[in-house]
């Protein structure tokens, strides 16, 4: 396969609270690649965003790189790093609080051209502020350029948002729940505009989301990463892990996810949990993080070590013991840590 | 009668056939607990009064469990508000008339009656349990002395048998009774905090419940709690419930009826299975068709609703929803549809009712001019 556009490698990240040392990303490796979509789902603390941010760019790793085209962010010139920040553009969850209330649209997306020199002057920088406002579908671009943010709907806002990260023709957008904040009737023509910008123009996409649905479809040619408490716990391609979910805790997940269909969700199966507690961050539990919850926990094996993510059949990789075993035959876990636990 | 199946009973994991738990759907034998006749809410704005609830036919019998569905605007919440005489300041009723059984037969106009008499109905004979639950418990009130207090100011002052009450609902809602009920609700999470709501809504036996985005803010397994706690309850005390909620699932799961709403009206009112399966209204089939299954390893190719949900200061003439509707015609844009029955019980709002299809390619050639307008 080609060189990846985007490396996370060995992620991890603490954060110290008023309550002690938290671990929000706990080791985690994943790779872009050109054109790629790669949706990122968990529950709120899972470390979904963390790993966004590192990936953007906004905060530092606490080990780990994040390599962009090769690179090591950490080590790049000054220069290196603006042209780093031009490839990877950000889309936030709230269009309310990202776009700036007293500009207007055309000065919202007419202010990064003209910073870095994409236009020269104001009528070139009109010019292409139509064709952003084209390619994001809000059209006639004439009725929305002198508009302010509080005379759109959310999501119109959520458009230019989309539009604005286009302005500097990124190689890479990272949405952090873009789509979580619109309305059902008029998300998926948001998320059809995202995916011609990913088919026209090949832009990859890290998308973060709590909403499995939205992943199935957006990310349907691309990969999913779950994460739960700071860890990556299941790899795969979308269809696979969503419809065939492996980890017990990806398989709780699909499963308790009500359907929009009457006869479909109430015969749905459901997989009972141990416990409906999210473990504290401050107060993890030893072993893998899923065993108190998890409903095929087996006592000597689950609590005494995390399970490394690790691949049980082509292109599925895994972290739980049980399911590692059943597909695989064996367990590979490091054998110095095991000792030590056993000890 | 009731809409055919097209769906086969899902296998599980193992393959083994699941048996399917039938939607009940409405009763329409049941006495009407409440009724709501064209019903008018509205919003002083500085453009102006803000129509939110425009005319709102409504009926809910004993026992039912009625799902109230729209998005952002639609009206749905300002309809449970209103129920509940629980509207802000700047919100009036202009017009309509809400009728409330109560369980020995009598009936109370629900907008005119004193605010003592409504204090003795509230708690007793209906409830309300607010989204995000997490901010209608006060924090440094313990959960014990929320019960208690709410038991006495309605007259039971047995505080052994108030609390025996609360712990036995707070285990029928799944949780730890004697923890949770001694504890302080930041002690706790906001899927717990949710669940001490619902417990507390049931403290006095009350014949109506209405919920508004029960698990709307939650995680998908906080959520599925929720909801397996509802349905559990349901079983257990008979009561009726309103929920209001913009998710189509939750409507899928717990709905015997279910009402869609749009800018503030209401455009389709009917039996679950036959809402889902048989969607007669152009917008309750595009939400419809907007959401995905999650079970099944094949691509839905979804569709979108063009458009955006109408500014409530400038609603489009007609039927509010055409300009983003495929079937509309001329008279889409002169005359508002009214609600009329196409088959028993199921009520629609639609003057193409009968050309309407789950199918999606309709939609796909409709052209609607994007225009800068805030939806409000």
């Amino acid at each position: 396969m080609a060189e990846p556009l985007m490396a996370l490698q060995h992620l991890t990240r603490q954060f110290d609270t008023r309550r002690g040392k938290i671990t929000a990303v706990d080791d985690v490796s994943l790779a872009l690649h050109p054109a790629e979509i790669l949706c990122l789902v968990g529950e709120s603390g899972s470390g979904k965003t963390t790993v966004a941010r590192m990936a953007a760019g906004l905060l530092k790793p606490s080990a780990g790189t994040v390599e962009f085209e090769g690179k090591d962010l950490q080590k790049l010139s000054k220069d290196e790093f603006k042209e780093y920040r031009k490839a990877v553009q950000i889309v936030h969850q709230d269009p309310y609080a990202s776009l700036n209330p007293v500009h207007t649209v055309g000065e919202t997306l007419s202010a990064p051209l003209l910073h870095h020199k994409l236009a020269k002057g104001r009528r070139e920088a009109t010019r292409r502020v139509g064709e952003l406002l084209e390619l994001v579908d809000l059209r006639p671009a004439e009725n929305f350029i002198t508009k302010y943010p509080h005379q759109l709907s959310g999501g119109q806002r959520q458009r230019i948002s989309v539009a604005r990260a286009m302005a500097l023709n990124p190689r890479l957008i990272i949405a952090d729940e873009a789509v979580s904040m619109v309305d059902v009737s008029i998300r998926v023509s948001l998320l059809n505009t995202m995916l011609k910008l990913r088919n026209d123009l090949g832009v990859t996409f890290l998308f973060i989301t709590h909403d499995l649905a939205v992943v199935k479809y957006f990310g349907w040619e691309g990969h999913v990463g779950v994460m739960y408490v700071g860890k990556l716990i299941e790899y795969g391609p979308t269809p696979k892990v969503i419809g065939r979910p492996l980890q017990p805790y990806t398989r709780a997940l699909a499963a308790a996810i009500p359907e929009a269909d009457p006869d479909l969700t109430r015969s749905k199966e459901k997989l009972q949990l141990r416990s409906l507690d999210i473990p504290s961050l401050t107060n993890l539990p030893g072993g893998c993080v899923f065993h108190p919850r998890c409903p095929y926990f087996e006592e000597g094996l689950c609590d005494i070590t995390m399970p490394p993510l690790v691949e049980v059949a082509p292109d599925r990789h895994v972290a739980c013991h049980i399911v590692e075993r059943e597909l695989t035959g064996q367990i590979i876990a490091a054998p110095a840590t095991r000792q030590a636990a056993a000890d | 009668m009731t809409s055919t199946d097209e769906r086969p009973t899902t296998p599980n994991a193992q393959g083994d056939p699941v048996p399917t738990r039938d939607a009940t759907g409405p009763r329409p034998d049941a006495p009407v607990v409440l009724r709501v006749e064209d019903l008018w809410v509205e919003y002083r704005t500085e453009r102006g009064w803000m129509q939110a609830v425009r005319g709102v036919d409504l009926e809910i019998r004993a026992g039912e469990a009625v799902a109230l569905i729209g998005e952002s605007g639609s009206g749905k919440s300002t309809l449970g508000f209103a129920l509940q005489r629980m509207l802000v300041r700047s919100a009036r009723v202009a017009r309509g008339k809400v009728t409330y059984r109560t369980r020995d037969g009598k009936t109370v106009d629900l907008l005119n009656v004193d605010d003592k008499q409504f204090r003795q109905l509230r708690w007793r004979e209906f409830s309300m349990v607010f989204q995000a639950a997490q901010n209608s418990l006060n924090p440094v009130i313990k959960v014990s002395d929320t019960f208690q207090e709410t038991a006495r100011a309605h007259g039971e002052h047995n505080k052994g048998r108030i609390q025996e009450k609360a712990l036995e609902l707070l285990r029928k809602v799944q949780l730890d009774g004697d923890r949770v009920y001694n504890a302080y609700p930041h002690e706790l999470s906001g899927g717990m905090r949710q669940r001490v709501s619902i417990a507390l809504s049931l403290l006095l036996d009350p014949q109506l419940i209405i919920l508004d985005e029960p698990t709307t803010a939650l995680d998908i397994i906080t959520q599925r709690a929720i909801i397996d706690v509802i349905r559990t309850l349901r079983d257990q005390l008979d009561f009726t419930m309103i929920f209001i909620s913009h998710d189509l699932s939750l409507a899928a799961e717990l709905a015997d009826k279910v009402v869609t709403m749009y800018a503030g009206e209401v455009v389709e009112d009917g039996p679950v299975r036959d809402v889902f399966y048989q969607p007669k209204h152009p917008y309750t089939v595009g939400l419809l068709n907007a959401v995905p299954p999650i079970t099944g390893e094949d691509f839905t190719p979804l569709t979108a609703i063009p458009g955006a949900t109408p500014n409530l200061l400038n609603i489009p003439s007609g039927c509010p929803f055409h300009p983003r509707c495929p079937y509309r015609t001329d008279i889409c844009s002169r005359q508002n549809p009214p609600l009329v029955e196409i088959a028993p019980a199921h009520y629609v709002a639609c003057h193409h009712h009968d050309q309407v299809t789950k199918e999606p390619e309709i939609w796909e050639h409709i052209e609607v001019e994007e225009v800068a307008e805030a939806a409000v």
